[in-house]
């Protein structure tokens, strides 16, 4: 039997269930809420919220790879097209893209224009200091070093602070080899 | 022309008031708007028998003062909107169009997950729809 071909995110987007926008943004402002509440320290809140992502992140690549049938990517660069075009469209269901590749393409910015964990969202000004969505960059983190690629998230621009669109900037750290579990002359 | 709009809680508490005249009546408007939640309060209370009671949260026109004309809105969480307009001629249908985009700004505010619930309404953005809905009334009903 040929192996299936790869979906676009399109596609998986429109076969999988979905959840009401609304009820999910909810939650997430509930989510964030409740642990400016319990922590109180912003800078805490930011890890927090990285830490969860990350353990999303983890979760969501093997159903990411089971859903879209996509195949080894060649270099850094197709794994951002990759996350862009289809991750980000099947779980989020947003169009991103990717700008701004450094001289060795080991660094790239994910451009989001729209984002739904953020409707209606105004950040008070007792936290200015608040990624507000944080989540997102655990999330590529921890997706990414399941396959082994050790990158490093941040947030260059940030609607909620007054900036135009939302850019997160993937920087490769180290990309370690694969390694097999069993010793070969065993 | 309108001049004050007012977002009043379920416990009679203000949750937004912005007047738009520069004369320095706040106070006035104020007391106007304070006033008109008695009415408010006797509308719930004696339901009119006239007339289909489908639409029962646009509430009409409270009482006319000397220059004012009050009208209210009662959204089903009990939370009144007030409009307090110097217009001698107000089309129905304009109030009506008004309160629903309110409402629209007023659920869109709510939902922010940093605005406590039964606290004054500090978002800048509803502030800002606010205005641009006062100022397209103003427009509307000028022809």
């Amino acid at each position: 039997m040929p192996p299936a071909a790869p979906r676009s995110g399109e596609a998986i987007f429109s076969s999988v269930d979905r959840v009401n926008a609304k009820l999910f943004t909810l939650t997430y402002g509930a989510i964030v809420r409740q642990l400016l509440n319990d922590l109180e320290e912003v800078e805490e809140v930011n890890k927090q919220l990285d830490q969860m992502g990350y353990n999303i992140g983890i979760r969501m690549i093997d159903e990411f790879l089971a859903k879209s049938n996509v195949s080894r990517c060649i270099d850094f660069k197709e794994t951002a097209e990759m996350i862009v075009n289809v991750g980000f469209k099947m779980f989020l269901g947003v169009t991103a893209s990717v700008t701004k590749w450094d001289a060795d393409g080991s660094c790239c910015s994910i451009v989001l224009e729209e984002n739904p964990l953020v409707d209606f969202v105004e950040l008070l000004d007792t936290c200015q200091g608040l990624y507000y969505c944080n989540i997102l960059s655990g999330v590529i983190r921890g997706a990414l070093e399941m396959v082994v690629m050790k990158t490093e998230v941040t947030w260059l621009r940030d609607m909620l602070r007054g900036d135009d669109a939302y850019e997160l900037q993937v920087k490769l750290l180290s990309q370690l080899p694969e390694e097999y579990p069993y010793k070969d002359d065993e | 022309m309108i001049v004050c709009v007012a977002v009043v809680g379920h416990q009679n508490n203000p949750l937004y008031i912005q007047s738009f005249t520069d004369a320095d009546d706040a106070l006035k408007l104020h007391h106007i708007v304070h006033c008109s939640l008695d009415v408010v309060d006797e509308r719930v209370n004696n339901p009119k028998k006239s007339g289909p009671t489908l639409n029962d949260t646009f509430l009409g026109l409270l009482y006319p003062t000397e220059n004012y004309k009050v009208y209210g809105y009662l959204t089903n969480t009990k939370v009144k909107f007030i409009l307090v307009t110097t217009d001698l001629d107000v089309r129905d249908a304009d109030v009506r169009n008004f309160f629903r985009r309110f409402h629209a700004a007023y659920v869109d505010a709510v939902s922010n997950p940093f605005h406590v619930p039964d606290k004054k309404i500090t978002s800048r953005t509803f502030a800002d729809r606010v205005s641009t809905i006062v100022k397209s009334f103003g427009l509307s009903s000028a022809t």
